[in-house]
């Protein structure tokens, strides 16, 4: 009994105290929820901002594009990451969307494979991987795409998860995720995982995870296929900006990678942003911040396009 | 301390609080399933009020942006990557568990017994990333290409050997128990008569304990049907009926993991998930029935 009662009177007291400690000073909390895609992005500039900023309090969490509007709708997260196209459903819902970062999404092929020197060379044409990606045919040989002999099929990999560079992927040739016909793989490791041990294997990745941002070297296993975006079968100087990270991130700002599968990565809000707080913040990520998107292996958004998205913020 | 003694209740108010406070549990542990299968019910609705429940279980194509809601290759997803985890997993746990308990001596059944703990204490995703780093590259570069088959390594057969192996420790731990719990004295009985000891193993011990054997298997089998994280994460996910082991196949709980989250948002779309995990439960409420009635007849025999 006496032990009972020592802890009834502890918990009681600690109760109290509690209460009283948190009645004490003011924080601001600003909640982002959404995308895995625009996860270490989201937290990048958050850790930054809260220099400009000490008495707001970030909560950024990641739990799929979907889920992050579904809480800005409900009014449970204040900005939603957004990495793939909105569907009509979505769009009647009075949503804000601002696009704050470009990335895009290249098709990857195996180094084991034996004509890689060849991809690399000749690469692929929008048409055929066309083919390959949507039309689900087990049969399309390496050498029909390139023109020699090789017999080896051509092994599709997908993402099983949702995803947004799935759905981007597919939006280059007019479809969606479900339309891209491969094994499925989850998540972004995952699939440059499955495509580099087989070699007859394709698949595609976010360019923050087929190169390595921070050497800008491409991932160990994987390499990008060309595209040949004039159909003349070989990949022309001007065609071929694969190299490394910084390469292709500025080919991909200069419109040189096509649009999709380059994309938009968005931040959205429930009607227009009126807490001067959150207004701050976006126009934040949108000035000052975009120095850090490079470094996080995204695309910076061009100036004429900072200032569409600025205007809309006014 | 006086006064706090005399805080203490009176006994016929503690009774009667304790005893409303189980009925309580009880009752919100019956409700429980109900409440669940109810919500279920209510979400998959816009989807039921849009399309045909036949055509929706019978039809195999899934594209939910264009409008076609098919289950049937995830139900079959389902029901043979369970089939087949049970087809591997149930023979080798009946086997080892009569060794363990009947032959083996004490030192490799307590080792057993520890083995037993850790593997079921391995988180799945654990699982599944051993699926992927070991029996994946097994089955694609040296399994199949044995047979004379090509296969990526994602498919049915990956899927059907991490969830057995998941299924063991819970199998084989209530299998042994259910074989210890089998008294001595009909073993002696038996083994007086003449029989030997295999005969005596084969008409009393799993004759006696046949329920329990019965309720060990379909635990295992519930196990692999609900099973998400390691499954999805080696079974290739491709939504159409596989036509060997050495397909991918789609199980209902990978296709509510991998959509979920980001398409939550689509009306339509989550509403299928919904309908999926309404399939789901469904399942698992046959199933189960189906094993009570056959537990309660195996009981009157």
């Amino acid at each position: 009994m006496r032990i009972k009662s020592f802890i009834a009177i502890l918990l009681l007291g600690s109760f109290t105290a509690g209460l009283v400690s948190c009645g004490g000073k003011k924080t601001k909390n600003v909640t982002i929820s959404g995308a895995f895609a625009l996860y270490p992005l989201g937290v990048k500039w958050t850790e930054q901002y809260k220099q400009n900023a000490p008495d707001l309090r970030f909560d950024v969490s990641a739990g799929g594009a979907g889920k992050g509007l579904t809480d800005v709708l409900a009014g449970a997260a204040d900005i939603a990451m957004f990495s793939r196209q909105l569907t009509p459903a979505e769009k009647e819902k009075g949503i804000w969307v601002f696009a704050v970062a470009k990335d895009a999404v290249l098709p990857t092929f195996s180094l084991n494979n034996p004509l890689a020197d060849l991809i690399r060379k000749k690469g692929l044409t929008k048409d055929q991987l066309k083919e390959v990606y949507l039309s689900g045919k087990t049969n399309i040989s390496w050498g029909s795409l390139l023109d020699t002999a090789a017999t080896q099929p051509v092994v599709v990999y997908t993402r099983s998860d949702a995803a947004g560079a799935a759905d981007t992927w597919a939006d280059y040739f007019g479809g969606k995720q479900e339309n891209i016909k491969g094994t499925g793989i989850y998540g972004d490791p995952g699939l440059a995982e499955a495509v580099g041990k087989d070699a007859s294997g394709v698949g595609f990745n976010n360019v923050a995870y087929a190169y390595d941002v921070t050497t800008g070297k491409k991932r160990p296993g994987i390499d990008i296929i060309p595209i040949d975006q004039n159909n003349n079968r070989v990949i022309d100087p001007e065609e071929n900006f694969y190299q490394n990270a910084d390469s292709i991130l500025q080919a991909i700002s200069d419109g040189r990678y096509p649009s999709p599968p380059a994309r938009d990565l968005y931040f959205i809000t429930k009607g227009k942003p009126t807490n001067p707080d959150i207004v701050a913040f976006l126009k934040w990520v949108l000035t000052d911040g975009q120095k850090y998107v490079k470094e996080a292996g995204y695309v910076p958004l061009t100036d004429a396009h900072i200032k569409e998205e600025l205007a809309k913020l006014q | 301390m006086a006064a706090l003694q005399s805080l203490r209740l009176p006994a016929k108010l503690t009774d009667r609080l304790s005893t409303g406070w189980l009925n309580f549990a009880v009752l919100f542990l019956i409700l429980l399933p109900l409440v669940i299968g109810v919500g279920l019910v209510i979400k998959s609705l816009p989807l039921l009020e849009q399309a045909s429940t036949w055509k929706m279980l019978s039809s195999a194509e899934f594209s939910p942006q264009q409008g076609h809601f098919g289950f049937y290759a995830f139900i079959m997803g389902s029901a043979l990557v369970t089939l087949l985890s049970f087809v591997l997993s149930a023979p080798v746990c009946l086997l080892a568990a009569i060794y363990l308990t009947e032959y083996s001596p004490a030192w490799l059944t307590q080792t057993m017994y520890f083995v037993i703990d850790v593997l079921a204490g391995i988180p799945s995703v654990v699982y599944g990333v051993w699926g992927v780093l070991v029996v994946v590259p097994l089955l694609a570069g040296y399994v199949a290409p044995a047979l004379g088959l090509s296969t990526t390594g994602y498919c049915l057969l990956s899927g059907g050997v991490v969830l057995a192996i998941m299924a063991v420790p819970y199998m084989l731990n209530m299998l042994m128990e259910v074989f210890r719990s089998v008294p001595v004295e009909l073993k002696e009985a038996s083994l007086s008569l003449g029989a030997t000891y295999w005969e005596t193993i084969k008409w009393v011990v799993l004759r006696k304990g046949i329920t329990g054997i019965i309720a060990a298997l379909s635990l295992g089998i519930s196990k692999a049907l609900g099973e998400t994280i390691a499954v999805l994460m080696v079974v290739g996910n491709v939504a159409k009926v596989p036509k060997s082991v050495f397909d991918a196949a789609y199980p209902l709980p990978a296709l509510i993991a991998n959509n979920y989250g980001d398409m939550m948002s689509v009306p339509l779309y989550d509403s299928a998930l919904m309908f999926a995990a309404l399939l789901l439960f469904v399942i698992i409420l046959v199933f189960n029935s189906i094993t009570n009635v056959l537990l309660s007849r195996v009981k009157e025999v």
